[in-house]
């Protein structure tokens, strides 16, 4: 079909919706830069010397923050490698950017003959990305293979090994570090001396970050963080978007971490540890991981806490004007302070506030909501697509033994385009472990899952979902902290990517024909029951499938909603042109909106054919009608 | 031969160490998701209490108990006072938790004792050896050998024949379930904290026998060890953490032992890299661990 690309064509580029995810990101951050810069201003301003080191570190450490928002921040999994990778960018920078009479007093001896190498400050900075990317490559391929997915423990573990790793090095190669107590540095007064590439650093990290988040990338990246394995049912590879999230986030990262070694004008293992790990995710966490705004603010919050921490540790309470005499809490006011402060920050912010201050929000979204008129009205479906593309599914003899339970026996089904299929049966007769094998989910033992003539098993999960089947879930796996309508959004890029050449209804018509229009702005973990159950329809609906794949849609639901819900599937398979197969227990929902219809009993089909066949075969009633009706 | 034999002797000796670190890892993670960081801890709290004891002239046989008793009560508090707060969260918030929770403890020390090293006496038989055939034995290593055989044995007759265990083994299969089959929540998390406790506690008497000092950050090379081992075997699997504890022992002491001399101090770091390749080929760990997601 050589339809022309249509509107379609501009979305299908990095980013789904230019004025929501460029401009108003830019004029966003543009904004958070100069308050939190001029804010800085007027701090060193009242405190000289001591305030102007403060302000100049908060915003290299910004930086350093942004970076690991990048990741952890899109994709949910936890990273405490990030400072080893600050110690990887570091200790390049330090040692390509020291000039070598510098050098040879610490370093004489350097491999590679690294100790006559002079390469300025700014190619120096490019090294450092350099060499720190390469090493995240491998880092991240490392990831990939351990089943890095949200939360996944074993890929913070991972990353852990990394900056003990890094910190080992670094103490234990004196010919290349300076080691554990001289370490490397600038000779006296090699401190940077202007602010700017500090301000260009800062305003591009941000800018970076924001729009990262914004894109296409980051968009399937998010959908893995919410739930791995229906971003895969709905053609996210999420291993993808981790790696590149991966690199991005750690390129932001050697550039602070050049800027924290020139601004401090030496580098000692010690910098790159555990303290700075602690001090950087604090600010993420109190801030709020999956926010940019909340990075920059929880920068801010703890960076004031700190010193305040600092100041009462140094001159007792009289910080407060409280007059109170610090001598009898002496003992409690140490340097020390300021890590107790960090560590119950973060304790407390976990057991009361996990999500931080902000949250998700973000302030050019909430610009943007402000500042873009809210259409009132649901858009009207367009006119039914017909598809020509004439497809079909044949699943054949699928056999699937868990242990020593035989869940399939040499069952199959076959569907067309155009046709909606049922599958009922008893509890445990092996409904969902059909729908787990079609869609790569679970291993068949035996058996052929074929789309139009091509063999399945075997596909790994996403490609499944791009080659035209995509699934509902009976026990509701949503995009939980997306809105409604960026639950469909994810999926539909998937679509536009995969189908540039067929039309994909837009975002708010998926929406409105799943009855959601007076939802389409609220979180998915915010619905009811039913209306969760509509979204999902329409999330898979809006990968443009071949076939819809759904898990009990009606499970849970009244029966005016199951009555509805015939409709709704209808609309939806019109909308995007797609056949069904459905599962559920619900006879008068399966008998409403079926064509044809197959029973499985234990594993294996003992009756097929058209819904009043199917009411009149004896097998059917015996195993399933006579033991439901009773 | 003598030497892979030295060798082994010495990896298993330090190996048992790293078992029962890695069992005290793995028991928790069973119960609760939970990686715990702050796992080294315990170890840094009994490390102080050895170190106040034994200079009060308090001999090792009287400090050993009181070590074992600090570490299980310590774990205790720990739970009560942060992980119980979070229970059921995502991994991530449980995560950061136990993160957090070494730190708030080990700057409790940093603030009330100080950052200085506290060294206190070994007991005297540490050092000695004997002779068995051409092997230089330490009296030590055979010690903490023959206590975690012991320990081993004990803990998997608790976990396979008494209620307790039979408790603490449906909650790591399903927490849920084993609830609505009449398994208390309170009772196994704090039974596998205690557990947890107790064995840390007993290998904390040896960790801090061997060194003979305590920092505030003491803890954090045994609890990376737990950790790791635990991983190396496959998380979730008791046996598998028993096993990936030998492994890291022997796997360090015969990195240390064949690389040459200019290299050896980066043995740590070669011993990361080998886990990394584990990693690489063996994503699940050395015991698969089911893990059956409903969908």
């Amino acid at each position: 079909m050589a339809e022309p690309r249509g509107p379609n064509a501009a979305h299908a580029g990095m980013f789904p919706n230019l004025r929501r995810d460029v401009a108003f990101p830019i004029v966003g951050v543009g904004l958070l830069f100069g308050v939190f810069v001029a804010v800085g201003l007027l701090y060193q301003n009242s405190f000289g010397g001591a305030g102007e080191r403060l302000v100049t570190t908060a915003m290299i450490n910004a930086i350093i923050v942004l970076g690991i928002q990048i990741y952890v921040g899109n994709t949910g999994v936890l990273s405490f490698g990030h400072i080893g990778f600050g110690a990887i960018a570091g200790y390049t920078f330090a040692i390509f950017a020291i000039a070598p009479a510098e050098k040879i007093k610490r370093i004489p001896d350097a491999p590679l003959g690294l100790t006559d190498v002079d390469m300025g400050s700014w190619g120096a900075v490019g090294v450092a990305i350099a060499v720190t990317v390469v090493v995240a490559v491998f880092v991240g391929i490392g990831l990939a293979r351990s089943g890095a997915e949200s939360g996944a423990v074993a890929a913070t573990v991972i990353t852990l090994a990394l900056l003990f790793v890094t910190h080992e090095v670094a103490r234990h190669w004196p010919e290349l570090t300076g080691g554990e107590r001289a370490g490397l540095s600038f000779r006296i007064g090699g401190k940077l001396d202007t602010r700017v590439p500090i301000y260009l650093a800062l305003a591009g990290a941000l800018v970076l970050a924001r729009l990262f988040a914004q894109s296409r990338r980051g968009r399937l990246a998010k959908a893995g963080r919410e739930d791995d394995l229906a971003a895969r049912a709905m053609g996210v590879n999420p291993m993808v978007q981790q790696m590149i999230a991966l690199l991005t986030s750690v390129a932001v990262v050697s550039v602070g971490a050049s800027l924290k070694v020139y601004e401090t004008g030496s580098l000692l293992p010690e910098d790159f540890f555990f303290f700075f790990t602690l001090l950087t995710l604090t600010m993420l966490i109190v801030g709020g991981r999956n926010s940019v705004t909340g990075a920059l603010f929880g920068v801010a919050v703890i960076t004031v806490g700190r010193e305040l921490a600092r100041r009462m540790g140094q001159d007792g309470f009289e910080v407060f004007g409280l007059g109170l005499d610090s001598e009898p809490l002496d003992w409690i006011f140490r340097e020390n302070l300021q890590t107790v402060f960090l560590g119950v920050a973060m304790l407390g912010f976990m057991i009361w506030r996990p999500k931080g201050l902000l949250s998700d929000w973000e302030f050019d979204d909430w610009l943007y909501r402000r500042f873009t008129r809210t259409q009132s009205a649901p858009p009207v479906p367009q006119a039914t697509m017909s598809d020509e593309s004439e497809a079909r599914l044949e699943v054949s003899d699928v056999s699937v033994v868990f242990g020593g339970f035989q869940a399939l026996s040499q069952s199959g089904f076959e569907v067309s385009s155009g046709e909606v299929v049922g599958i009922i049966g008893p509890n445990g007769a092996g409904k969902t472990t059909m729908l787990n094998v079609i869609t790569g989910l679970v291993p068949a033992t035996s058996g052929q899952v074929r789309l139009n003539g091509k063999e399945l098993i075997g596909t790994p999960s996403h490609e499944v979902a791009r080659a035209g089947l995509v699934r509902t879930f009976q026990n509701l796996r949503l995009f939980g902290s997306l809105t409604v309508r960026e639950n469909v959004e994810v999926t539909r890029l998937v679509a536009i990517a995969e189908h540039d050449d067929r039309s994909t209804p837009e975002t708010d018509v998926l929406v409105a024909a799943a009855g959601l229009w007076d939802h389409r702005d609220r979180r998915a973990s915010e619905l009811d029951y039913g209306n969760s159950r509509r979204l999902e329809l329409a999330r898979a609906a809006a990968a443009r499938p071949l076939f819809l794949l759904l898990d009990e849609p009606t499970s849970g639901m009244s029966d005016t909603e199951s009555l509805a819900m015939v409709e709704q599937v209808q609309t939806m398979a019109a909308l995007v042109g797609a056949g069904v197969v459905v599962i559920d227990h619900d006879l008068d929902f399966i008998i409403g909106i079926c064509d044809r219809i197959y029973c499985l009993d234990r594993g294996s089909v003992i009756a097929s054919g058209t819904p009043e066949e199917i009411q009149a075969d004896p097998a059917v009633q015996a195993a399933y009608l006579g033991s439901s009706a009773s | 031969m003598t030497e892979l034999l030295q060798n082994l002797i010495d990896g298993l000796g330090r190996g048992s160490i790293y078992a029962l670190l890695a069992l005290g890892v793995a028991v928790i993670f069973g119960v609760m998701h939970l990686l715990n960081f702050a796992h080294g801890e315990l170890i840094t709290v009994s490390g102080y209490v050895a170190f106040w004891t034994i200079s009060e002239g308090w001999s090792w046989y009287l400090v050993t108990p009181v070590i074992i008793g600090t570490a299980i009560v310590t774990s205790l508090v720990i739970e009560r006072v942060a992980f119980s707060r979070v229970r059921g969260s995502s991994d991530f918030t449980l995560l950061l938790t136990s993160f957090g929770v070494h730190f708030v403890v080990s700057a409790i020390f940093l603030l009330y004792v100080s950052a200085s090293v506290k060294t206190f006496s070994e007991p005297g038989w540490v050092a000695n050896t004997f002779p068995v055939g051409s092997l230089n034995i330490e009296v030590y290593d055979a010690v903490v050998i023959g206590v975690t055989l012991v320990t081993l044995l004990a803990t998997s007759w608790l976990i396979q024949r008494t209620m307790f265990g039979l408790a603490l083994r449906a909650a790591a299969a399903d927490f849920d379930t084993a609830r609505l089959m009449g398994v208390r929540s309170d009772t196994v998390i704090r039974g596998a904290f205690a557990l947890s406790g107790l064995l840390a506690g007993i290998a904390g008497v040896f960790w801090l026998m061997r060194s003979g000092h305590t920092t505030p950050t003491v803890g954090i090379t045994p609890m990376l060890k737990g950790v790791l081992a635990a991983l190396i075997g496959g998380l979730g699997s008791l046996r598998g953490a028993v096993l990936g504890g030998f492994v890291l022992g022997l796997a360090e002491v015969l990195l240390r032992s064949r690389l040459p001399d200019s290299v050896a101090s980066l043995t740590e770091g070669f011993v990361f890299l080998l886990i990394a390749l584990l990693f690489i080929f063996r994503p699940q760990g050395l015991i698969r661990v089911a893990h059956a997601e409903r969908v």
